[in-house]
This record gives C-alpha cells, structure tokens and sequence, in this order.
C-alpha cells in the first residue's frame, strides 16, 4: 500500500514502477552505492558482486518462467549454459558483443521452446521431470556434438569484449559491464510485470482454465513464459562466459539450477524484489560463511569439517527463512513497509 | 420485454449432446439467445447447466452439436478465440485470479484485446505506454461501472465472496463481450447484494446492449428479470419460453416439486 497523500493523477502514474518520492531516492542512493563502490573493494569483491549480478540474471528469468507463469524449470542452468556457448561460438566469429548478446538470448530462447512445447502440456511433478530432462541432456549433446563445434569435453574459450581500444579483462571491467547489463534486465523484469503479458502469465497461474476461457491462450502463455525465462537466462550465458573467458559444460549443473529456485523462494516469488533479495540474500550469506570459515581456519582449525559445517550453516539458515517467512523476504518487506506507514495504528 | 420478431440470433446451440462416461450431461440440448435479451436458463442441481455454458464457452467439447456465434459455425474454436469473437463468461463460485488486485483483474481481460508484442512488453516504450493507458481508462470506467472504486487496488484474494463476483463480471466486461454468459452469479449471496447484482445485470442488458445468458437457481430473480427461460432436467430441455409460460408448465412444476408429469 501507498503512504498517504500520495495520489494518483494520471493513469500512467498507477502505472510507474516506483510510485513514491522516498522509493526513488533510495534507488537512486543505491545506484550511486553500486558506482562508486569499485572505488573502495577490492579484486575479490569485484568479482563477487559480478557473480552477484549474473546469478540476478539468471533467477530473472525463473522469477517469469517460475514466479509468474508458475511453471516450475529446473533446468534454468542448462538454458545459461545454452548462451555462455551461444557467445563463446558467437565470439569467435568476430561479431560485435552487442550483437553477440542478443543473439545469444534468442537462441537460448528459441532452445527452450523446445522443450517448453512437451512441457507447457503437462503440470507439476510431470513438468518438474521434463524440464529435468532438458537439464540432463544438455552436458550429452554438447559432449556428443564433434570437438569442433562447441569444444566437447575441453570447453571453449571466449573471445574477450573490446570497446574501442579497451579489452575488457579486469574485475573492475566486468563489475561495471554486468551492473549495466543487470540494471537492463531489472528495467525489463519490471515491465514485463505490469504489461499484459505479465498479466496473461498471472492468470495462468492462478487458474488457467479460466484464463483460457477469458481470451488467454494458455498455451502459448505458458511457452512464452519459458521462451522470456530463457532469454533472461542466455544474456546471463553471455556474461558468464565473457567474464570466465571459458566455457565448459561442469559449470551448469543440476545443483545450479536448484540454487537458482532456492534464491527465487527464499526471496520471493511474486516479484522482481524477490529475485534481487533472494540472490542478495544468499551470496552474502555464502560469502560470510565462508569469510567466517576461513578466519577459522587460520587459527588451525580443519578445512574440510568446517566447509562441509558452512554448507549446513547455509542451509539452516535458508530453512529459518523459509520457516519464518515462506511468502519470502519481499513479502516480509513489504509487511514491514505497511507497518512503517500505518504506525502507530495496527495493521489490518 | 416480450421477443420482438426482428430480434437477430447472437448465440445458438443446436442439439448438443456432451457425455462423462456413463453420465450424460447434456442430450440433444439447443438454445437459441437473441440480441438484447436476458436468457436464464434453469433447473435441478446437476441437471446439466454448467456443462451447457462449457458447451457455449468452448471448455468442453460435445460429442455432437453445434454452437453458433452471429450466425458462424464456431465449434471447433479454442475458448480463447471464442472469448476473443466476443463470448464474455462468468463462473460458478470463486473463480477470479485471487494475487491480482481488482484492477489487475479487470485489466487481464483486456488481454486479446490489446496489441502490445512481447518484446514491447519487455521495454515498455511509448507505443505500449499509451496502449496500456487507454486500457486503463476503460478498466476505470467498468470499476465505475460496478461500483469497484473502493477495492480497486485491493488484492482480490482477500476481498469477501460478492466482491469477488463483482471483480468476476467486471473481467467479463473487459472482453468488451458481444454476449455475456453467467453462471449462477448470485449463489450465495445476500438479498442486498442479489438486488446490486440484479440491477448491474439489467444495466449491462439496457445500457451496453449486451445480451445476458444466466443461469440461476432464484426463481424470484429470474422470473423479474429475465425475457427468456429455458428449463433443463437430467440433460434435456424440458421447456422454453417467457417466463409466464414456462411457470406454468406442467414438466417443469414437476420437475421442480419432484413429482411424475401427469
Ligand atoms: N468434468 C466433468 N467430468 C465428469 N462429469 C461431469 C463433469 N462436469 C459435469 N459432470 C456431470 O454432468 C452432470 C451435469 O453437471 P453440471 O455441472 O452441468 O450441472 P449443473 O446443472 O450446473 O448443476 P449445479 O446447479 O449443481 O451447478 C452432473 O451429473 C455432473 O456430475
Ligand atoms: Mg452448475
């Protein structure tokens, strides 16, 4: 809910994603957090929040294809993999990053409809196990196609960006060259939201059949759901494999995909927000972890018993948050903003 | 109002006959829904009502028949194309998409009505910008319309039961419908809202123009309001005609008390 006096005038107003003065400072004090921050982090920081932003990409994508259209994919991995060898292919043809990227993303898009035609027919445990498929059958094909084509088991490497005289290679390139590109597809997740697509994929979650009996065709939705999800997920490819520089098949697993879901509900899945908090969440999370971890480890304490206890810690520490809010943080959020707002009146 | 004879068919169904199994649903069902008028369609619990609004929406397939819109033969249209032609539905129960606000609700009919591609949707530039205020003005005018301006940004999951309905027939009129089909719209609810509903209908009937099929067990209602009865038992038409006529029908007062046609 809105503070009061704040109104509405025009229906374009209803309609902005940041409806109140005091949610556009704090984006814009957030914006100018993530520009200067290179100026205090160091290489590892960098890299990171780089990661940081490139797994945002990713779960983008699943907040569509998953939060939206409520299609459950546990192949959002293999669909990145799909555009990290999209580029690096791409790249050694000599063709200019900004087109490499978009490109990269539309196959990533038009592979998942592959997949999505069989899977947009069945629902729940079904559809959970045709995705699965595309998942595991990603690492064979690659592995089966000849060496030359995607570098079998080897991988291939990527041709580095080059803007102007500049080739991108340091942390500090890459940190600003994903914040762009996440910023972008923030932008983009936000209005797909409010668009009538965004709607369309709602209603399909939550009741297609009346959905398709109001001039939604389900179908089609729920492909288009996996098709916008894949795009999300092969612009995330491409920065990935512009930012490892090499690409190979160990790197998009089952277990990424199910971290990418487990990022998207401890967050939240029924908005962007979720996304942004969930991945926040957790990167941070795994990254004090593994910084507690380390400081242990320096006083002469075990390595392997205390990241097998860090992975434990981790995963405690999502199940509280799932216990204490399975709604996922944003909800959690936007109950705090209410309260904030309402006080000191109760809420309800 | 009595049947005019320059009255043009807008939705027909002829000889529909939809089987489950062993249970026959419908058997050799026709109805014919002229232009302007309120069609109620009634009778016993189970006797194949829902199944024959299916029928007209294209959620279900009978096994043979067929349904006509203006006149073109629409059988084999998905329901979303039917929706499309102008075929606008309400539902028994609850069935508005409960995380969406009012507003939402409403504005997801609009869906096949609007032209936005997918890509636009992604980058929201001018053209969709002002697609989507347009729309927004007409949702404002059907949240006027029902009286909805109060819950309009309110998520319609928590909204009591005859709001929901209101929501429900609200998405309907985004279809901007050519023929609006109700089922049961009324079922539990109170007097004071039947009467809000009932009036919404008639208007929806003498200010938009769009004739109504309404399928409800308040006979009360139907007969006040309606041009039209058409009366199914056990899958069968029984009787057709005002309201006056079919009261007094003998089949459907035994039907309705129960008993054996004399
Ligand atoms: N999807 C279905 N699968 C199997 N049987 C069905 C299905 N839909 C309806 N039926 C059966 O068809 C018959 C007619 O049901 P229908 O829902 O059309 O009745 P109705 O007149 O709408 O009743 P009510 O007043 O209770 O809503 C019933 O015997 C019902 O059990
Ligand atoms: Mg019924």
């Amino acid at each position: 809910m809105l503070p009061t006096g704040v109104h509405s005038l025009t229906y374009a107003d209803d309609a902005r994603i940041l409806r109140t003065s005091r949610a556009r400072h704090w984006l814009a004090a957030l914006v100018v957090a993530l520009l200067a921050y290179p100026a205090f982090a160091g290489p590892y920081m960098l890299g990171v929040f780089t990661h940081l932003f490139i797994t945002l990409m990713a779960v983008y994508g699943l907040y569509v294809t998953v939060g939206m259209a409520g299609q459950i994919n546990v192949a959002q991995s293999a669909f990145v993999g799909v555009g990290a060898f999209a580029t690096a292919k791409l790249s050694g043809y000599e063709i200019h990053f900004m087109l490499v990227i978009p490109l990269a993303a539309l196959i990533t898009g038009f592979v998942s409809i592959f997949f999505a035609l069989p899977a947009a027919r069945v629902k729940g445990f079904y559809l959970a196990l045709t995705t699965l498929a595309a998942q595991v059958v990603f690492p064979i094909i690659i592995l089966a196609l000849p060496t030359e084509w995607l570098g079998g088991l080897v991988g291939m490497s990527v041709e580095p960006i080059r803007m102007g005289g500049l080739t991108l290679g340091a942390p500090i390139h890459f940190y600003y060259f994903t914040l762009v590109v996440v910023a972008l597809l923030t932008v983009a997740a936000f209005n797909l939201k409010r668009s009538r697509f965004g709607r369309a994929m709602i209603a399909v979650r939550d009741n297609d059949v009346v959905a398709e009996v109001m001039g939604v065709p389900v179908f089609r939705t729920k492909v288009l759901a996996f098709f916008v999800g894949s795009l999300f997920a092969g612009v995330a490819g491409a920065c990935t494999a512009y930012f490892l520089q090499f690409v190979t098949v160990a790197s998009f697993t089952l277990f990424a995909s199910v971290w990418y879901l487990g990022m998207l509900i401890v967050g939240g899945v029924h908005s962007p927000l979720g996304a942004i908090l969930g991945v926040a969440f957790i990167t941070f999370l795994q990254e004090g972890l593994h910084a507690f971890a380390n400081t242990l480890m320096q006083s002469g304490a075990s390595g392997g018993v205390l990241f097998a206890l860090t992975s434990v810690a981790l995963g405690g520490c999502i199940l509280i948050a799932l216990i204490f809010e399975p709604r996922g943080l944003a909800h959690r959020w936007s109950v705090a903003r209410t309260t904030f707002q309402l006080w000191p009146f109760p809420r309800n | 109002m009595s049947q005019g004879a320059d009255r043009q068919p807008v939705l027909e169904a002829d000889a529909l006959s939809l089987r489950f199994g062993a249970v026959h649903a419908l058997r050799s069902v026709s109805i014919h829904v002229l232009e302007g008028q309120i069609h109620a369609v009634i009778g016993p619990n189970g006797a194949g009502k829902s199944s024959l609004l299916n029928c007209l929406s294209g959620f279900y397939r009978p096994q043979s028949g067929s349904v006509r819109f203006r006149g073109k033969d629409i059988s084999i249209l998905a329901p979303h194309h039917r929706a499309a032609l102008g075929i606008g539905r309400t539902f028994q129960g609850i069935q508005t998409y409960p995380s969406m606000t009012a507003r939402e609700n409403i504005l997801s009919g609009f869906h096949c009505r609007m032209a936005t591609g997918i890509l636009g949707a992604l980058i929201y530039w001018g053209r969709v910008r002002s697609e989507e205020e347009t729309f927004s003005e007409r949702a404002e005018a059907i949240i006027d319309f029902l009286e909805l301006e109060e819950q309009r940004h309110a998520v319609v999951g928590d909204l009591p039961y005859g709001l929901r309905k209101r929501v429900d027939l609200g998405r309907a009129l985004a279809l901007e419908p050519k023929v609006l089909v109700m089922d049961e719209p009324m079922a539990g609810m109170s007097t004071e809202e039947k009467g809000d509903l009932a009036r919404f209908i008639l208007d929806i009937r003498e200010a938009l123009g769009i004739p109504v099929v309404l399928v409800e067990h308040d006979m009360e209602v139907v007969m006040a309001i309606s041009d039209r009865v058409t009366v199914v038992d056990f899958g069968e038409v029984i009787a057709s005609g005002t309201p006056a006529e079919v009261s007094i029908n003998p089949r459907v007062v035994a039907a309705y008390l129960g008993g054996n046609v004399a």
